[in-house]
């Protein structure tokens, strides 16, 4: 190592807590990423804390510092200030790398004494090779500097199949994140994707977006209910697709309330939601000719009736015909197969971007319970049948996640999809990728499960605590780290990854300047 | 004023005599209807024909047929479906074109952006603005809707109708309906009248900006499972269309075709000769008799091989009871002692050798040299034999023999092993 490129030099500590002093001109920042040569390897170590050390004592400084401001002597000057004065950085080792065959295990011993450090480049990150179907997630960070040659690549199967979990505030970069990893998603068909898109910030209907991906037209599935552009699909899912149990873990509705649901559907199967709407309230209530309609109050009736008209958006015209104001949910013959064709297109290895910005809360997690279910369902059977492994990896990216795997939702509650999905989708294949802003309302065993996090910066000390209490990598001094993450940068902990890869996320911008599809030209023949 | 719009029809089709018959009968019904019923003109968005150059039998009639109807002075207007096009207008649709008995709506430029344009053409009687595309095999005309400048056809005024011929998904209503189906999006906005060819039963719905997306359906049978909906109930027909700037009526008009009886038996845990048995019960109990008879067998078996389940009996039985045609479907029918379990390799090779393998361990032979690896090596001989194509200039009835005869060369068997 040439003396140049050397920033400080270990003069103490202990294992995970070593005290570096930083070589003057040096400017070191937190989450910089270091280099001690050992003999055969060398460790990778990352600055935690900065604090300033010197050879003077506090009393005599403060003694100084008061000379300085209240006498008004000007010139005072340390003698020798690079020596006397300087920056103490705390630092913990992340990984021992074998310079003979690029093998990253966990250290367990200290760096050499006295071993001076150098700053990481390039060529020590190596072993960040890009294996077949990885997601592309940013470029090694350090610090705040960029290491662009250093690219971040995430085995995509592994990752899916046993959760992801992007905990950020907003305006952290959430959403440039996700178009981010979709890209990657958009390359093979190694993965399906199903995406409520409660912002309909993915598609790029009028803007730069997944759309321009150069596999978006045989890869990417774009569902919208309102006037779908060129090629898009209108989403609309035939009230027939709706069972009672997909309002688990998701409606409030009280026992005789659920009652009531399933009674309406034991007797008229596919049709139970347009009939029970139809069905005048105080009949069914108050006649008792039928021992079946007698079973329930009007007034539980009536409220079901409410709650299923409001969740749905559900109007009646003058000829009875039932219909939803935002148009999602059809009565009549439209939106049959709606749920089938995007399971199969997930089933494809495809990613489906569901556009439910016009849906209420309930409405958007209904659909995606609705789609959820026949998926894990599908996947489940294709397990039994031994063709599981044959499937690509499917992954469900819901937004706000406490909504459905929050600590209220599943205590009050029954168990939803995504709650099961969390728990075992794993065995098949399927997963969740789960954003929200509250790490912290999310169950422990949850959490645990979620195997690779990609944290962006948080400012809420409760939150950052939940999440480095759950993270795959020791990340118990990395609070400050955290807190610190501008826009666009991350640290990703997971199973898969060798140890806390600080990351910096490109404009999503960018890549699609780089490497979205061109336009056509020349004559197309018609015939 | 009204229109009539049919597709689908499939001439040619039908293999066997008798169901040939009701093939063209019910296509001279419809145009019979449409001529006396003094339609102003006639749709056909694609599949009037079965494949591109048909027999001259189906032809010879084809052309009666439209003389008839051009006499008549109602024009047909047209594009090519999966079936019947031809890139190079060379199928019996380019020749019915050049005497003038039908119009191919397809009026296209290309432009060196990669866009295309299309011009309506108008019916000189009522006005009508038409225009539309064909449909190509597995979804490849897909790319023309992408590329389709649709500001123009949007912003022309009047009566407008486009002929398509292709699955929409907005308009499936069976998830079963697989294939290359593409959003109505794809389609331009604000047309008055939608005709859709391609799926095979009637439907008519109207979406934003998508009035009247009409498919008629087949007005017989252009694949086999359409015999067995009749069989299920299926009605079959054409539309017929009211307008005046917009549009007033679609009336499904249904044309039968003939009568059916339908033999379904379900296979599930059940050996072959129960369900034999249950065959010949079920047929004692049908009056088979100038009727198309549909027998259906689906399920998996519990033992035995699906080759067990003997429909010779009860095809004999029927057709001595004069059926007009005994269809047998027995492709969902599977065994559980049986079933081809699938196999993963890194190229095509591999994997004829992995399902092989893993497959021939379940057959019970007494020739060694059908079973173990040298079964396997026998198999893929076998089926590199049979997957060769056919030589350029070489003609079926030479063809044939050839394959037959290095098969059983590689058997070791000659002809009258057999």
């Amino acid at each position: 190592m040439d003396e140049i490129s050397v920033v400080g030099q270990v003069v103490g500590g202990s294992f995970g807590d070593i005290v570096i002093r930083q070589k003057a001109g040096t400017d070191l920042e937190i989450g910089d990423l270091m280099v001690s040569e050992e003999n055969g390897s060398f460790l990778i170590l990352q600055v935690f804390s900065l604090e300033f050390g010197s050879q003077i004592q506090d009393k005599m400084q403060q003694m100084m510092s008061g000379v300085n401001l209240e006498q008004g002597v000007v010139d005072a000057q340390f003698y020798e200030p690079d020596f006397v004065n300087y920056v103490l950085a705390r630092i913990k080792p992340l990984a021992r790398v074998y310079r003979e065959n690029n093998d990253v295990k966990i250290p367990k011993s200290l760096p050499s004494f006295f071993n001076k450090l150098r700053l990481i480049t390039k060529d020590d990150l190596k072993f960040l090779q890009k294996e077949k179907d990885s997601v592309f997630v940013g470029y090694i960070r350090s610090g705040s500097k960029i290491i662009k040659e250093a690219e971040v690549w995430l085995p995509a199967e592994d990752v899916f199949s046993h959760h992801m979990l992007i905990p950020a505030t907003t305006g952290r970069g959430k959403s440039n994140l996700v178009k981010t990893i979709l890209w990657s998603v958009l390359d093979t068909n190694k993965v399906g994707a199903l995406v409520l898109d409660a912002h309909d910030e993915y598609f790029g209907r009028s803007e730069i977006g997944l759309k321009m991906h150069p596999r978006a037209k045989d890869n990417l599935m774009y569902y919208t209910p309102s006037d779908p552009p060129v090629g898009a699909n209108r989403l609309t899912i035939n009230l027939q697709s709706i069972r009672p149990e997909h309002f688990e873990g998701i409606v409030d509705f009280s026992d005789p309330q659920f009652q009531a649901i399933r009674m309406a559907h034991r007797q008229h199967r596919a049709n139970w939601v347009r009939e029970l709407m139809v069905t005048d309230a105080v009949d069914a209530g108050m006649e008792n000719t039928s021992p079946s309609r007698g079973e329930f109050a009007a007034a539980t009736m009536m409220v079901v009736q409410r709650k299923l008209r409001l969740l749905l958006s559900l109007e009646k015209d003058e000829e009875g015909v039932v219909f939803s104001r935002h148009k999602v949910f059809d009565s009549t013959t439209k939106g049959l197969t709606t749920v089938d064709d995007i399971v199969k297109d997930v089933e494809a290895g495809k990613v489906v971007v569901l556009d439910t910005s016009r849906l209420g809360d309930e409405a958007e997690l209904l659909v995606g319970n609705i789609i959820a279910s026949k998926l894990l369902q599908k996947y489940k059977d294709a397990k039994a049948s031994g063709e599981l492994e044959r499937k690509p990896v499917a992954t469900i990216v819901i937004e706000e996640a406490p909504r459905v795997i929050g600590v209220d939702v599943l205590t009050t509650r029954n168990d939803n999809i995504y709650s099961t999905i969390a728990k075992e989708g794993r065995k098949f294949k399927v997963g969740l990728t789960a954003i929200t802003q509250l790490s912290s309302v999310i169950p422990k065993t949850i959490l645990a499960n979620m195997n690779t996090k990609i944290i962006l910066g948080n400012e809420m000390k409760q939150e950052r605590e939940a999440i480095i209490a759950s993270a795959s990598q020791d990340l118990s001094e990395d609070d400050k780290n955290i807190a610190s993450l501008d826009k666009g940068e991350a640290i990703i902990t997971s199973i898969f990854v060798p140890f806390a890869l600080p990351v910096k996320i490109p404009l999503f911008e960018d890549i699609v300047k780089e490497k979205g599809m061109t336009p056509e030209s020349g004559k197309t023949k018609v015939f | 004023m009204k229109f009539a719009h049919l597709s689908d029809v499939h001439l040619g089709f039908q293999k066997h005599e008798s169901l040939q018959k009701i093939e063209q009968q019910v296509f001279e019904k419809i145009l019979n209807q449409c001529i006396s019923s003094k339609v102003d003109f006639i749709l056909i968005p694609g599949d009037l024909f079965h494949v591109n150059i048909p027999e001259m039998r189906v032809q010879k009639f084809a052309f009666s047929m439209f003389r008839k109807v051009y006499d008549a002075k109602i024009p047909i207007y047209v594009v090519y479906g999966s079936h019947d096009f031809s890139p190079v207008s060379n199928s019996v649709i380019d020749l019915l074109a050049e005497v003038g008995y039908i119009t191919k709506v397809t009026q296209a430029k290309s432009h060196e952006d990669s866009t295309i344009s299309l011009e309506c053409l108008i019916d000189p009687k009522t006005g009508a603005k038409i225009t539309g595309l064909s449909g190509l095999k597995v979804g490849k005309d897909r790319e023309w809707y992408e590329k389709l400048d649709r500001d123009n056809l949007e912003a022309e005024s009047g009566f407008k109708i486009f002929l398509f011929h292709g699955g929409i998904s907005d308009m499936k209503t069976d998830s079963s309906m697989d294939g290359d189906q593409m959003p109505l999006s794809l389609l331009p906005k604000g047309f008055s009248y939608y005709a859709g060819g391609h799926m095979h039963k009637f439907n008519h719905q109207s979406f934003d900006g998508y009035a009247n997306v009409v498919y008629s359906g087949t007005p017989f049978a252009g694949y086999h499972a359409d015999l067995e909906d009749n069989a299920n109930g299926q009605k079959r027909g054409f539309v017929l269309v009211e307008f005046e700037d917009t549009v007033k009526s679609v009336e499904f008009v249904e044309i039968e075709n003939i009568t059916y009886e339908i033999i379904e038996v379900d296979a599930n845990n059940r050996k072959a000769e129960s369900i034999n048995q249950e065959l010949l019960e079920k047929t004692k109990d049908i009056d088979p008799a100038e009727k198309v008879v549909i027998i259906k067998v689906k399920g998996e078996l519990t033992s035995g091989k699906t080759a067990d389940v003997d429909i010779s009996l009860v095809r004999d039985n029927l057709n001595e009871r004069n059926a007009m045609v005994v269809n047998v479907s027995k492709n969902g029918l599977t065994s559980k002692e049986y079933s081809i379990t699938k196999a993963k390799g890194a190229n095509k090779e591999e994997i004829e050798t992995n399902v092989f393998s893993e497959n021939i361990g379940q057959l019970r032979f007494d020739y060694p040299e059908l079973l173990s690896d040298e079964g396997i090596k026998l198999a893929k001989k076998l089926l590199s034999e049979l997957g060769q194509p056919v030589l350029i200039n070489e003609k079926k009835n030479e063809y044939i023999p050839r394959i037959r005869d290095n098969a059983l060369g590689i058997l070791g068997l000659d002809d009258d092993a057999s």
